[in-house]
């Protein structure tokens, strides 16, 4: 599936700016699961300095900076991503969760694609003992992983409202999960201190989701904005999986991945500093829509495919 | 080399009394049992350097010995060689003990070659680990050894460190276990701290018993440093780099600690906001603009130090600071991710590593540790778990609260135990067990009788343009506990001086370097903008402490003057509290105070912030954040002026003593403008205070002339005005007709002989202004130039006959408008170094 992708985010200022400095982490990834066809990052006024590099998380982060007197900042990123998850095998047949977890601490592997990374908690996943004990009883002794996840998944979004607006990217998840409701970044990292609870190797991901469902689909929560869910390592031959617990579905080809992290911190889409004394509003607007198939030629993936 | 006397000295030939003291000090003391101790060997002997100590000690005359040392203290503590005040602003404050501690030779090496060795393995575990991670791939360290620390910096991976290494400072604390040997409980890698401090305990105790110090061959820390200071110049790009030592500022627990440090080493003391980062170079914001900052000791916690790219709800930062680490622009010390090396979880991996990375044996063995990230280690631990220390294996978020500090599971009760338990089987590797170590005691004095205490030494090691060098003495923590781990959580610690022992005599360092190294310089670099600030407010708040105790003396003499009693009940008093409630001194209410209780509430009321005690300790405040660049006169004066305005409770002084309180005060502040004046380098520096000390001099006088000299003044108005701008005596010698309204308005305002006037400030900042850089490149004057100069103009041209009450205003206001001008241009908040703000950007 092809995806036409425009994030714009506009920060409009009381007082005018002096100095912006930030870092964008709004190219899509590239990976075998989606391929980046085109993508394009426009900044008004235009930086002074724009460089493009890797992150710590493989992420593509572009830095800029805006020296330039201003009152509003417009960053626009347009993407085309071609999505070709692979599919899902029967979550039944995949390794018990213990197994999976001891893997994870046994690996002499330090990367962005080592579960060991992902292991341990941090300042915005904690870990606590309650969100453990929930999670503790979607994963009995020798289960298998992705159907102890995939239960915990729909647990979380059956037990757990959506409510926009409800809290901020500052609130605990232990506040979240106690107050029974929450946005995606919410659910997120309740699922992720929950897994990594029991040692189980999670990653916190950002990215998009298709803004219209297809015909006769319900419309996914957390579509107009940038979407958050989280990944979990089942092993060496499964790898990571995208698990969405906003929707109780696994990330597939609805889903687009910005950037894979620890928490939220690891990925923010912008991230900056500005020189000010005034207040700031900010807008983002988001509008994924696929592309009609027949009207475009796909490109040859080789392997990957 | 015949040995020093004091090296042969025993008890046989000390004086009787001495003698006797010595014999029941030893006789009481008893080490812990199954404890190794410093002062009695195994075979319950006293050590010869031990005895040599306390026999010199025992000489002192009791309450001599104890005086010394409460001088010693209290001297280095006030002149300000130490900048703690009295346990404030989170400053902590361990109490010293009388007694170093002394250690051999022998012991010195031991801890000397497994300091430099353990350094270097560190220093070779961080270039593979952040490198080609070989360790890694062989399997000799899983990597969630490493990802549970928060200190393993991902973005540090495949960085080269300018300079060359990871690691500029690296501490350890140790102790002596059972075998005689030094174990390392923990080690120190992110930013160690105990530096500064293990050199202020050296200053207090070689000052307490100078001759016993200097006969003992006590090997000195002075060297030490000096090779840290060129250890860190050679990791420069330059030749005479600008070396910063980058604070998390006042609220640090260390920070006085770290201002000791900058100045003993004559580092610049900067914080995140002094920094800027510009095409990934790292620069000083001066006065002068932005100036290059080649080298820069991290003092701040590696998450923190960039906004950007680590930690964004960071405010202690530099943003942009790792992408200037990375691309090689500036070499930032110890590199952050070396914390890394602080977690647990490594210890028992260290004697592999060792041999896989230097193939050698490690020389100093940690305490016993096993990570339960393993199985074999797992087992083995739940298997001991009631005889085993149990702690967290990294220094990340703990969980709930659980084991967040090492433990016996002994100590919890059945619920904690219970919880622990599921924690543990969930994520046994979040934690450690550890050995149970009785590690050596020390004698520490309890009164008059000595007691074997248990001790923590941290020692530290550096690298030197010539090699890895370990500091021949520490910083010790013992602990009035007989259990060693209540050192580790500071209750009850106090600390003590570490005193190597060489066998044959020590040479004084000295540390002038030979002549053709040096060549002479009148300036000292360029004034840090927030140095500039600090001074200025300095000059400000001195200045308005001073105007206000004229006008408390005023109230005071008004009083007791028979003569001008008349006037208590009429205006010119009514104008006095008029000043001083204007000034904040006094609340609004305080019309209906006798004149009194007004002096004594503007002396020393706490509540108004314009109160003469306030104002002081604002200045103090101000002075505590750049101790590093005022003498230590000047800091003693400062706090001596803060301790005599302190209220004293019940005493409510009389006329007489509140003149006495302010005149007092008044000579302090005169003595600070003199030291000002006559020790200060006249640089920026000295420029700031003293633009401060005049733009408040003036904009008060002007205050005290539109409240005072107005049209309308009487005699007695007129003669207060000559009084508060301390001008009587010149007056009269210079006009016998006695007071008239022109002659005091042109002395007070115009009059370029005067001090106090206010053409005479302005024509001083006049100077000061040309004197100071320009940064504008286009020709065109300064703003503060720009607003001076018209009114230097007006004041030299104007008459005192046409100066009214709306002139003297305009005046004010105009200065007033200079002293924001002059905020702006040269200090860190003004309108063109706004604060950075924060972005957020969720979508």
């Amino acid at each position: 599936m092809i995806y036409r992708v425009h994030h714009r985010t506009t920060y409009a200022y009381d007082a005018p700016v002096a100095f912006t400095q930030c870092v964008l982490r709004l190219t899509p990834q590239s990976s075998a699961r989606q391929t980046v066809l085109d993508h394009r990052v426009t900044v008004t006024p235009k930086p002074a300095q724009t460089q493009r590099r890797a992150g710590p998380f493989d992420e593509s982060q572009t830095a800029i900076v805006v020296e330039a007197p201003h009152s509003k900042l417009v960053i626009d990123a347009a993407s085309r991503v071609d999505v070709h998850a692979p599919s899902l095998r029967n979550p039944e047949e995949s390794p018990a969760w213990e197994i999976v977890r001891d893997r994870a601490f046994e690996t002499g592997a330090l990367g962005v694609a080592s579960p060991a990374t992902y292991l341990y908690p941090t300042v915005r996943t904690p870990i606590a003992a309650p969100i453990t004990d929930y999670a503790r009883e979607s994963f009995a002794a020798g289960r298998p992983v992705v159907a102890a996840a995939g239960e915990l998944m729909r647990r979380i979004r059956a037990d757990f409202a959506y409510e926009s607006g409800s809290t901020s990217i500052a609130t605990p998840s232990i506040e979240a999960f106690e107050a029974r409701h929450g946005v995606c970044q919410d659910f997120a990292n309740i699922m992720i201190g929950a897994l990594r609870g029991l040692g189980l190797p999670a990653a916190y991901v950002s990215g998009y989701l298709r803004t219209t469902p297809p015909p006769g689909k319900p419309r996914l929560e957390g579509a107009d904005a940038t979407h958050a869910w989280v990944q979990l390592w089942c092993g060496p031959s499964l790898g990571w999986i995208g698990l969405d617990p906003t929707n109780a579905l696994f990330a597939l080809d609805d889903h687009i991945i910005l950037a894979v992290g620890r928490d939220y911190g690891d990925v923010a889409p912008i991230e900056g500093v500005m020189l000010a004394s005034g207040a700031q509003t900010l807008k983002v607007e988001v509008d994924v829509k696929p592309e009609p198939e027949a009207a475009v030629l796909r490109p040859a993936f080789g392997a990957s495919a | 080399m015949p040995p020093p006397e004091a090296a042969t000295r025993r008890q046989g030939d000390l004086p009787a009394g001495a003698a006797a003291r010595l014999a029941g000090w030893l006789r009481g003391y008893r080490p812990l049992p199954g404890t190794p101790d410093e002062l009695m060997d195994a075979a319950g002997r006293p050590r010869d350097y031990w005895l040599n100590f306390l026999g010199e000690l025992a000489e002192y005359p009791e309450s001599e010995f104890a005086s010394r040392f409460t001088l010693a203290t209290r001297h280095i503590r006030d002149t300000g060689v130490s900048y703690r005040i009295y346990g404030e602003e989170n400053e902590r404050s361990w109490p010293l003990n009388p007694l170093p501690l002394i250690l051999g030779e022998a012991e010195w090496r031991q801890i000397e070659t497994g300091m430099a060795q353990r350094m270097r393995l560190m220093e070779a575990l961080l270039a593979d680990l952040y490198g080609e991670a070989s360790l890694l791939a062989e399997g000799a360290l899983p990597a969630s050894a490493l990802t549970g620390s928060p200190d393993f910096i991902a973005a540090m991976r495949g960085v080269r460190p300018q300079g060359g290494r990871w690691l500029q400072l690296y501490a350890a604390d140790i102790g002596r276990g059972p075998d005689g040997r030094w174990w390392v409980i923990d080690d120190r890698a992110q930013a160690p701290s105990g530096a500064g401090y293990a050199l202020e305990n050296r200053l207090v105790l070689s000052r307490a018993y100078p001759s016993t110090y200097n006969a003992m061959n006590v090997q000195r820390l002075a060297a030490f440093f000096d090779g840290m200071r060129k250890g860190l110049a050679d990791a420069g790009e330059r030749a005479e780099p600008r070396i910063c030592l980058l604070s998390p500022g006042p609220f640090s627990e260390t920070y006085f600690e770290q201002a000791h440090l900058a100045r003993y080493l004559g580092f610049l003391l900067v914080e995140g906001d002094d920094l800027v980062v510009r095409d990934e170079r790292v620069y000083v914001r001066t006065i002068d603009g932005l100036k290059r900052a080649d080298v820069i000791l991290r003092r701040v916690d590696a998450d923190f130090i960039d906004p950007l790219e680590l930690n964004s709800a960071s405010h202690l930062g530099v943003p942009g600071l790792v992408g200037a680490v990375r691309a090689g622009g500036v070499a930032l010390l110890n590199m952050p991710g070396s914390g890394v090396l602080e977690s647990k979880a490594l210890l028992g991996f260290l004697p592999r590593l060792a041999r896989r990375l230097l193939g050698e044996e490690l020389m100093m063995p940690n305490v016993a540790t096993w990570w339960c990230g393993q199985a074999a280690e797992r087992e083995w631990v739940e298997s001991q778990l009631d005889q085993l220390v149990i702690a967290p294996a990294f220094d990340g978020p703990g969980a709930d609260g659980v084991n967040a500090t090492p433990q016996m599971l002994d100590d919890l009760t059945a619920d904690q135990r219970a919880a622990f338990l599921q924690r543990f089987r969930d994520r046994p590797a979040d934690f450690v067990g550890q050995e149970v170590v009785r590690l050596s005691t020390t004698p520490v004095l309890r009164g008059a009788v000595l007691e074997p205490s248990p001790f923590v030494l941290r020692v530290y090691a550096t690298v030197t343009p010539d090699g890895i060098m370990v500091m021949p003495g520490g910083f010790c923590r013992t602990s009035d506990r007989t259990d060693v781990r209540a050192i580790s959580m500071g209750a009850d610690v106090h600390t003590a001086d570490v005193w190597m022992i060489a066998e044959r005599p020590v040479e004084r360092v000295t540390l002038l370097p030979s002549n053709d190294e040096v060549s002479a310089r009148r300036i000292i670099g360029h004034l840090p903008s927030r140095a500039a600030d600090n001074l200025y407010w300095l000059g400000r708040y001195l200045e308005r402490a001073e105007a206000t105790l004229r006008l408390v003396r005023g109230l005071c003499t008004s009083l007791m003057d028979s003569e001008a009693a008349l006037h208590t009940a009429g205006e010119t008093l009514a104008r006095l509290l008029q000043l001083l409630i204007a000034w904040g001194a006094l609340d609004e209410d305080a019309f209906d105070l006798t004149a009194l209780a007004a002096a004594r509430e503007a002396l020393h009321d706490s509540d108004a912030l314009g109160s003469v005690a306030n104002l002081v300790r604002s200045a103090r405040r101000t002075a505590s954040s750049m101790r590093e660049r005022l003498s230590a006169d000047f800091w003693t004066l400062l706090l001596d002026l803060e301790a005599s305005l302190a209220e004293r409770p019940g005493a409510a002084p009389s006329e007489s003593e509140a003149l006495q309180r302010a005149e007092a005060a008044l000579r302090t502040l005169a003595s600070l403008s003199g030291l000002a004046q006559e020790n200060m380098n006249r640089g920026a520096g000295w420029r700031f205070l003293d633009m401060g000390r005049r733009v408040e001099r003036a904009v008060n006088t002007c205050r005290v002339v539109r409240t005072l000299a107005h049209a309308e003044a009487t005699v007695d108005d007129l003669d207060l005005v000559l009084d508060l701008i301390d001008s009587q005596i010149t007056y009269r010698a210079r006009y016998l007709v006695g007071v008239a309204m022109t002659p005091v308005r042109d002395m007070v305002m115009l009059d370029p002989f005067n001090p106090r006037s206010v053409a005479f400030q302005v024509a001083a900042m006049k100077a000061h202004l040309a004197a100071l850089p320009s940064l504008l490149e286009d020709g065109m004057m300064e703003r503060p130039n720009r607003i001076l100069l018209p009114i230097a103009a007006q004041l030299e041209a104007s008459d005192a006959a046409g100066l009214d009450e709306e002139a003297v205003l305009a005046i004010e206001q105009t200065l007033l408008r200079l002293s924001s001008a002059v905020s702006d241009r040269y200090f860190l908040q003004g309108a063109n170094a706004a604060p950075t703000v924060k972005m957020s950007g969720l979508g």
